[in-house]
């Protein structure tokens, strides 16, 4: 029956369009970010390849666009696809990263409540409240004006924003969970509650989250973004798709579009993927639809 | 010597410790609520109220070595919270429970560890029974992979996985299913498994709870024949609850029954089926549906339906369905009475069985 | 009218045939199922879990969903085909021509509904009564399932009902618009055995009452032999045996419904190890040739992997789908492993 659902998923992913363009964005995602700047005609951090002369070159196809520079060039001369390839890298592994630092966190959260249930449940369960009452964009702004930019901030605000999710879904599964028979039969056994959980609750627990962290990992590229773009996000060292946005912003209404729109295009799509492939997870692995 | 006679021969001649022993077992649960629900007036004053789910009321037994005691009755008497308590899933809110001469009612979990070594259980649904995500030889090893860990045994691991694999093979399945994953056996298969499980660390007493309520007819003979055997080859009691009359009368010694938390009777098997006392035994085995026109006998017809466990009523816990209730079952609770004959019945009409008439 | 020698039947299912197509191939869930049913007549349809008899049971009121389909066959209600008839047909079949009662009463009575409002729904469907009358009958119809302070409860919701008293209340709708045929799928199975007791006698006065026909779809032959004239054993989604219920039971012909008759504990003739049917069923997309009991028959032998049986008369009154039926009129011994 395990492979009859393999290969059901297989025939079912077959089948549908927008699960398979969902795969091959996230796939040229992966590689971008793998394979970037192997690939990159530039590294636009290296202040020695950059040459003001190149500044707001139009993309390659418009008149006075010079074929070296394919999407053409920002106000430093660096070309925007590199900057692209680049800044993809970052804004996906800082999404890849928080979503299990936030995966991690929550489980355990979740596990622990669901298990002892009392206080410790109210307790974690409350503070969940609290947190999803904030907006999340709110809480990372916060979280970053008080403490600052850099990258390991954005990580620990995405991670305190997106633990929530994890810790409500698990404690849902771990009360159905304990209540079967194969975890009273472990307590039979004479299993340590710790046993009990790492070896019969959380394998069983695991599953929807699956989802989750897909679709996740799309909304926090988004945040990373939106907090780049307000200026507290990435330090400029190290621009994500979004801080390359905001750089472009202050000249976009000059008709230099492309500093701005190119990785605009680039965060869309990768998103876009995400959700699709997301979805199609979500209806496979929800045992509800079927 | 069949295991019933010894069973027997063990009660009336050796005095050895039965295998278990149960006294006045009580397990309440508190029905967790929010304040509003709690809240109530009395003499216009608000008080908190906490609402206590009577399970089990007082329930004493004692199971010899290779007997078969079946627990009896309908759904909310109890009967499964017996043996949950017995086999510390709940802990007990009151009452002894000896394993084997030995009270574990004090006992925390490291000191519980050798007696689960005597004691398993097989459970109900052959589907949520078995960890969907662990492979049949670690699930039957599991039980045995503790104890073995507990005395600090070398190649702990791989012992307890060989034995695991001989184990299969004694109920029926063979050594290459042993690393195959449960959704891949049927009901029958799975309850094997879980029956496997329970024998790996070889326990002098297994506490089935509905171990073939889940299962198809066929199906059903096989697990009992399969019991049975392992009962004789083995020596094993078992802790028998079910709530089918013709699955108990075929296996059991001696059989108890529940009715909301309370033993009302128990009796040797052939007795209780020949001659039961209390006016709710009489009833559950005459509407019990049978094959055999022969056995039709209505008795005694129940109308209504158990009361809340929240709120026990006073006295007998049966007077609200009972044809022959009165004043004094209402006032008095009563408590089990030996009849004879291995026979003790709860009930008020012992004493005055001129009002045993409808 | 002419009187007949057997009055013409109410209901006439011939060679239906209902499979669900799936990823993992095709099942065969009903595969060429034929009985008829008397007005006033009621019948047990067994088997174990997989066998097809709900299945047989949602075809007959045309509630196969997709995957599933009614590939052939025909289901004749006094002569007409309902096999083929149209969502709109059948809507107007539904509650007036055959009720059906369910096993989880949870599932036929919506939450958020009263029973009361429930009740008139399947009134003002089926009947042209007015307000007033329809209310009374609903009331008559509670108290006759044994429901008290009716008129009370008619403004109840489902929960609060006990499981008992739930069951009655699907009861009293599907007997409300006065079916000539109500399809009973294991209504007991999810109650103890004090109140199926209750129910199952309930069920036997009041359809007797009705003159309605009745399909008991259970796994319980035990139940079966207490309500039933009649009985179909399903086995693998074919008919394997059929015949009035205490030929059946006391003797069966097919080894199957030997086989299940006798792993049934009976307290009159206790034997150390139950008979027991060795193996267990089939996989439905992938069944043995010829007979599909074959791999778990004692009577098995070389014909039976080539040819599959058809439905014949074996001896007296049954019929059996079998090469090698049990004609001798002896309990078999048997119950040791094969």
């Amino acid at each position: 029956m395990g492979q009859i659902l393999a290969s059901q998923f297989v025939y079912n992913w077959r089948r549908n369009v927008s699960a398979i363009a969902g795969s091959a964005i996230i796939l040229a995602c992966v590689l971008i970010v793998l394979f970037g700047p192997l690939v990159a005609p530039q590294n636009p951090y290296d202040l020695t390849q950059l040459n003001l002369l190149d500044s707001y070159k139009p993309p390659a196809w418009i008149e006075g666009g010079d074929p070296r520079f394919l999407l053409g060039t920002d106000g430093q001369g660096r070309d925007v696809l590199s900057s692209i390839l680049y800044g993809t890298r970052v804004s996906a592994l800082i999404g890849i990263a928080a979503m299990l630092m936030a995966c991690t966190i929550g489980t355990v959260l979740g596990l622990l409540a669901g298990f002892y249930g009392g206080r410790l449940d109210a307790f974690i369960m409350r503070v969940a409240d609290v947190q999803l009452s904030f907006p999340s964009m709110l809480i990372a702004l916060f979280l970053m004006s008080a403490f600052g930019t850099g990258i390991d901030k954005v990580l620990i605000a995405l991670t305190l924003v997106g633990w929530v999710v994890y810790a409500r879904t698990v404690r849902g599964s771990t009360l159905g969970e304990i209540q079967k028979e194969y975890v009273q039969a472990a307590r039979v056994a004479g299993l340590r509650d710790a046993k009990i959980i790492r070896r019969h609750v959380l394998p069983n627990v695991l599953t929807p989250l699956i989802v989750i962290a897909t679709v996740q990992v799309g909304t926090f590229i988004l945040i990373e973004a939106s907090l780049s773009f307000l200026g507290v996000g990435v330090p400029i060292t190290q621009p994500s798709l979004g801080l390359l946005i905001k750089n472009g912003f202050d000249v976009l209404f000059s008709g230099l579009w492309w500093t701005s729109v190119f990785p605009g295009l680039m965060i869309m799509a990768m998103v876009f993927g995400i959700n699709l492939f997301g979805d199609f997870l979500r209806d496979e692995l929800n045992p509800r639809l079927k | 010597m069949t295991a019933s006679a010894m069973a027997a021969s063990a009660t009336t001649a050796a005095p050895a410790a039965p295998m278990l022993e149960v006294e006045n077992l009580e397990q309440r649960f508190p029905l967790r609520s929010g304040i509003i629900d709690r809240l109530t007036f009395e003499g216009g004053r608000p008080r908190l109220v906490d609402s206590v789910v009577h399970a089990v009321n007082g329930v004493s037994f004692s199971i010899a070595k290779g007997e078969v005691l079946a627990l009896v009755g309908e759904s909310g008497c109890g009967k499964s919270t017996v043996a949950k308590s017995i086999a510390r899933i709940y802990t007990p809110s009151g009452g002894r429970i000896r394993i084997d001469g030995e009270d574990v009612g004090a006992y925390g979990h490291r000191a519980m560890l050798p007696v689960r070594a005597k004691m398993q259980m097989i459970f109900q649904d052959p589907f949520a029974s078995l960890n969907p995500r662990q492979k049949v030889r670690d699930i039957v090893a599991e039980p045995l992979l503790e104890q073995l860990e507990r005395r600090g045994e070398a190649r702990a691991k791989a012992k307890a996985r060989e034995a695991a694999v001989a184990l299969l093979e004694r109920v029926g399945l063979n050594a290459e299913h042993a690393g195959r994953y449960p959704h891949q056996f049927s009901g029958g298969q799975r309850q094997r498994i879980g029956i496997a499980r329970a024998l790996s660390v070889n326990p002098g007493l297994i506490i089935a709870d509905e171990p073939v309520s889940a299962l198809d007819v066929s199906i059903q003979a096989q697990i009992l024949n399969l019991m049975m055997d392992l009962r004789d080859e083995f020596g094993l009691a078992y802790l028998f609850i079910s709530h089918d009359l013709s699955v108990v009368n075929h296996i059991a010694d001696r059989i108890g029954v529940m009715y909301l938390g309370f033993l009302v009777e128990t009796a040797p098997r052939d007795r209780l089926f020949s001659a039961p006392r209390h006016p709710y035994t009489r009833a559950l085995l005459s509407a019990a549906p049978t094959i055999d026109p022969a056995d039709r006998a209505v008795e005694i017809e129940l109308e209504g339906e158990v009361p809340s466990a929240l709120a026990l009523p006073s006295g007998c816990c049966f007077r609200t369905r009972c044809p022959f209730a009165y004043d004094r079952c209402a006032a008095e609770r009563p408590t089990l009475q030996d009849v004879g004959g291995g026979q003790s019945v709860a009930c008020h009409l012992i004493d005055e069985p001129e009002r045993d008439r409808p | 009218m002419d009187h007949q020698t057997a009055p013409a039947p109410l209901l006439d299912v011939r060679d239906l045939r209902t499979w669900f197509h799936t990823f993992s191939g095709t099942v065969k869930a009903v595969d060429g199922v034929s009985f008829t049913l008397a007005p006033g007549e009621v019948m047990g349809l067994v088997g174990e879990s997989g066998g097809g008899k709900s299945v047989v049971g949602f075809s007959l009121l045309g509630l196969i969903d997709p995957p599933g389909r009614i590939e052939g066959g025909e289901i004749l209600l006094d002569g007409e085909d309902i096999a083929r008839a149209s969502e709109e047909r059948l809507r107007r079949i539904r509650g007036r021509e055959i009720a059906m009662i369910f096993q989880d009463p949870m599932t036929s009575l919506n939450p958020v509904q009263t029973v009361g409002a429930q009740m008139d729904e399947m009134l003002r469907l089926h009947t042209d009564l007015d307000e007033a009358a329809r209310k009374a009958r609903c009331i008559a119809m509670l108290e006759s399932v044994g429901i008290s302070r009716a008129a009370e409860r008619l403004k109840a919701y489902p929960h609060q009902f006990s499981g008992g008293m739930r069951q009655r209340v699907v009861i009293a709708i599907a007997l409300l618009a006065a079916p000539r045929l109500i399809v009973a799928d294991e209504p007991t199975t999810a109650l103890d055995v004090t109140i199926q007791s209750q129910i199952l006698r309930l069920m036997r006065r009041r359809i007797a009452q009705t003159g309605a026909a009745m399909i008991l779809v259970t796994h319980d032959l035990a139940v079966v032999s207490e309500m039933v004239d009649k009985i179909v054993v399903l086995y693998c989604g074919k008919v394997v045996e059929t015949g009035p219920a205490r030929e059946v039971i006391a003797d069966p012909s097919h080894p199957y419904t030997r086989g299940l008759v006798d792993s049934i504990p009976n307290p009159r003739d206790r034997k150390p190890r139950l008979a027991q049917i060795p193996g267990a069923v089939p996989d439905i997309r992938n069944l043995p040739s010829g007979c599909s009991f074959r791999p778990r028959c004692p009577r098995a032998q070389a014909k039976c992997a080539e040819v599959a049986p058809a439905l014949a008369p074996t001896r007296g009154t049954l019929s059996a789908a079998c090469h090698f039926p049990i004609v001798e009129e002896i309990a078999m011994t048997g119950g040791e492993r094969a």
